[in-house]
């Protein structure tokens, strides 16, 4: 949950694709929900090499 | 819209045999209210995803402890043709409007054969020691509905038939007040929103944001929430109050430190009514849910706000949450939202702590939200003492009826978090 | 009348009489009776209780060696046998208030005797020791010692005699920042209908929640490139090997575990499941990916978009989890991603 995770002062956060499956969505075809998940970990290494001073959501749209 | 609620207080409840009652399952006497419970436990063993069904009535002072508890129904049926629960037990129409049965003294507690017993999962109800003075159930006569599942039936399936047994077992016991004269009479009447009087005018307008339901845990088919509607992709919605107290909104299967009894007698509704008109002008209901995704989540965060801030026309605001962390945070960043419309804001949240730490209370920090009203932290520790018999648990009865140590959360009826109870964590 | 209370005061090398910062150095010891400041609790007990004894310590004794000085000055309170112990007050004295708090919270855990004691609010013994000890509000100096200390008493005697403590406020002590269930006059529905009335007026109202406040936590710089990393995948969202190897918890977890993903490209549904109870697992239990993406990490390892994949994962149940065990968990699972050499965590949660 990304207002949680602001608070307690995470600081690289990638919202994800729903607390049931943060990385992944059974309502798609395999193929799909397989490059939803890939999409969420680059963003996630796209901010690892992002420097940050504070907590900092990087939204994928 | 305008609903009559005829109050009828029951301080005795019997069980009668079934020549007594000249064919009814029940009877209302002055203050006391006779049960055949051979004929009701017939009417309700019909259903066939129930492979038995027992019924026990349980009285306060009695040293039993109720086990496996599931929802409390209050007894209410309605008058004059109209539908009781509609969409669950009755046909789809609409709640709230003309008068409604409603016995006090009485509830109908239904239980769940199948709840595992991992910690927090299990609620019970003392009819007797400390624990009854904690909760409203310890100090009501209750109808305890025991149901077995047919072989085959599914969870959701189950709980269905659960959950319909116990609206069904309330609605005949309150048919029983159908022609006597009430003890007296509630009247909930609201004009359509806009239309305030120009004399009353200058009063704040107050909305109520009611969650309904989280979807970290999804609806079952069955599982019929708003008029018999799982609610899975509800958006934020306006319904009228009475919609709300008669009726038309049940609780969902996941029963965290709520029941469809607090609903019914849904204390928000009631304070603002009481004030309506005096001292604020009560602009009406949005309910909404809690939802699993970021998207949807802030969706319906803007769009509560909107309706509450635009639509309801409101100055203020009270949100409630249901289920657990994840609706915490919904609930508030709805409240967020209002605030920068500039709708002030009360939440009512429960103690999220489970060490009693008060870093720990809330899981939201958002800017303008400091109106907060707490109903008690349900992981705290209670002292359950030692009872003589236990209904509604054969299996369980050496276990719990002993002495033992378990959450507030554990007995039901001591923290509602729609705000109906007196238990607040206080920081120390 | 009740039995007359044995207590033990615990006061430094000054208000002990011993002597002023030349004398900060000495050593705990005890002295039978009431001494120096302790003269003005045994005044404040009246007929309630006797002071047996005055333990005293030199305060840079008690900060320079304080593992030593406490072990002894338990020992000493300890033979005193107290019914309760008094410390201080300590006023604005940083050394001197750190060494009540230790001193209170030490006898409370060990020897299972109440204890209070008394500081200024800028006393930095007051944030070390709240959440564990009653600590009294005091001015800064000790120019009215007779009714501060009567102060202690008031709430000592209570804590000795086991009755109920009121509110912070009401009792004068620093808030613990513990809750509490109590039974109030009014529903919360109530509250929240009055409380919104007082918002929207723009009269004072107390919430009956503190906000909460995070200390920030220095975000690392990534001193490698990504194509050089060694990335590590944690989740606090439960999914466990079949049998749930390390019994971590369904909520309220104390444990994680860790698990190896050495030679494997997927994770295989059937060898995993998941005891979280804040969500609904269905759907990670049908495809553990949905919450630990070992596929697509791998992937991207083998196209050396990252340097490689830390072939332990980690994982906990993020439910009703109190903060003290997650940030315990956190930090040993980052000391040993540290020394497995990880470069960088991606953190799954639901």
């Amino acid at each position: 949950m990304t207002p949680v995770a602001v608070m307690v002062g995470a600081n690289r956060i990638v919202p994800a694709a729903g607390i049931i499956h943060p990385l992944g969505n059974a309502e798609l075809s395999p193929d799909d929900e397989k490059a939803l998940r890939r999409r969420i970990v680059e963003q996630a290494l796209q901010a690892l090499r992002t420097e940050v001073a504070k907590p900092t959501v990087f939204s994928s749209a | 819209m305008r609903l009559e609620l005829r109050w009828f207080e029951v301080r005795e409840l019997t069980v009668a045999p079934a020549t007594a009652l000249a064919g009814a399952p029940a009877r209302l006497t002055g203050g006391r209210l006779e049960v055949d419970l051979e004929a009701l436990r017939a009417q309700l063993s019909t259903d066939p995803r129930l492979a038995g069904v027992r019924l026990d009535a349980v009285h306060p002072g009695e040293r039993v402890r109720i086990g496996r508890v599931f929802d409390v129904i209050a007894p209410r049926a309605k008058l004059d043709g109209g539908v009781d629960f509609p969409g669950v037990l009755g046909p789809i129409a609409k709640a709230g409007h003309g008068r409604t049965a409603a016995i006090a003294g009485v509830a109908v507690v239904a239980t769940d054969q199948q709840s595992d017993q991992v910690a927090g999962a299990l609620a019970v109800i003392d009819m007797a020691g400390p624990n009854a003075e904690l909760s409203r159930f310890g100090r009501t006569h209750n109808l305890v509905i025991s149901a077995w599942p047919a072989a085959g039936t599914a969870r959701s399936e189950y709980l269905a038939a659960v959950r319909l047994a116990a609206l069904k077992a309330g609605v005949v016991l309150a048919q029983a007040a159908r022609d006597a004269e009430p003890a007296r009479t509630e009247v909930f009447e609201l004009p359509p929103s806009p239309r305030v009087p120009a004399e009353l005018a200058h009063l704040p307008r107050v909305a109520y944001v009611f969650q309904i339901h989280s979807h970290q845990r999804p609806t079952g088919v069955d599982e019929g929430i708003l008029y018999g509607d799982p609610i899975r992709r509800m958006l934020p919605t306006i319904v009228h109050p009475n919609e709300v107290l008669d009726g038309g909104v049940v609780r969902g299967f996941m029963g965290r430190n709520a029941t469809t009894w607090a609903i019914q007698h849904h204390p928000i509704i009631r304070s603002l009514y009481a004030r309506h008109g005096r001292t604020l002008w009560f602009a009406g209901v949005v309910v909404t849910v809690a939802h699993a995704t970021e998207p949807e989540r802030v969706r319906s965060a803007f769009l509560t706000a909107g309706l509450v801030a635009h639509t309801l026309g409101a100055d203020g605001a009270i949100l409630t949450k249901i289920g657990g962390g994840a609706p915490h945070v919904d609930m508030a960043q709805a409240a967020a939202h209002c605030e920068a419309l500039g709708v002030k804001t009360t939440v009512i949240v429960e103690d999220m702590s489970t060490d009693g730490s008060a870093e720990g209370m809330i899981l939201f920090d958002f800017p303008g939200v400091d109106a907060m009203v707490n109903v008690g932290g349900g992981q705290e520790l209670l002292a359950f003492p030692a009872m003589e018999r236990v209904i509604g648990a054969d299996d369980l009865a050496p276990k719990l009826s002993g002495e033992m140590r378990a959450t507030y959360g554990t007995l039901c009826g001591a923290i509602e978090q729609i705000g109906a109870t007196t238990m607040m964590a206080e920081v120390r | 009348m009740p039995e007359r209370l044995r207590v033990v005061c615990y006061v430094n090398q000054f208000f002990g009489q011993i002597g002023g910062e030349e004398k900060a150095g000495v050593e705990p010891l005890s002295r039978d009776g009431a001494v120096g400041a302790a003269r003005a609790v045994q005044q404040a007990l009246g007929d309630a209780g006797t002071v047996v004894a005055t333990v005293i310590c030199g305060d840079n004794y008690a900060a320079e060696q304080s593992d030593r000085a406490l072990a002894a000055m338990v020992a000493l309170v300890a033979a005193a046998k107290p019914d309760l112990v008094v410390a201080g007050p300590a006023f604005l004295a940083g050394r001197y208030g750190v060494a009540c708090g230790a001193l209170c919270a030490a006898v409370q855990a060990q020897l299972t005797v109440p204890a209070v004691t008394g500081m200024h609010a800028e006393n930095p013994g007051v944030d070390l020791y709240r959440r564990s000890v009653y600590i009294v509000q005091t001015g800064a100096e000790a120019t009215r010692m007779l009714p501060e200390a009567q102060r202690l008493v008031a709430l000592g005697l209570k804590l000795a005699r086991g009755e109920k403590i009121g509110a912070p406020a009401a009792e004068g002590y620093f808030a613990r920042g513990v809750t509490r269930n109590v039974v109030t006059e009014t529903t919360a529905a109530e509250r929240a209908t009055a409380m919104l009335l007082d918002k929207l007026a723009g009269r004072p109202f107390a919430s009956e929640v503190p906000r909460p406040s995070f200390a920030s936590v220095p975000a690392p710089r990534l001193v490698k490139t990504l194509e050089g990393a060694t990335i590590a995948l944690v989740t606090d969202g439960g999914l466990v090997p079949k049998g749930n190897p390390d019994g971590i918890e369904a909520l309220n977890a104390t444990r994680y575990g860790a698990y190896s993903i050495e030679g494997k490209d997927a994770l295989d549904a059937a060898q995993y499941e998941n005891p979280h109870r804040g969500y609904d697992t269905t759907w990670v239990k049908q495809d553990p990916h949905r919450l630990v993406p070992v596929d697509v990490a791998r992937e991207l390892e083998q196209r050396g978009a990252i340097g490689k994949l830390h072939e332990t994962v980690y994982s906990t149940v993020g439910v009703a989890t109190t903060l003290a065990q997650s940030a315990r968990m956190g930090a040993e699972i980052a000391e040993k991603l540290r020394a497995a050499g990880v470069d960088a965590v991606i953190l799954t949660s639901t």
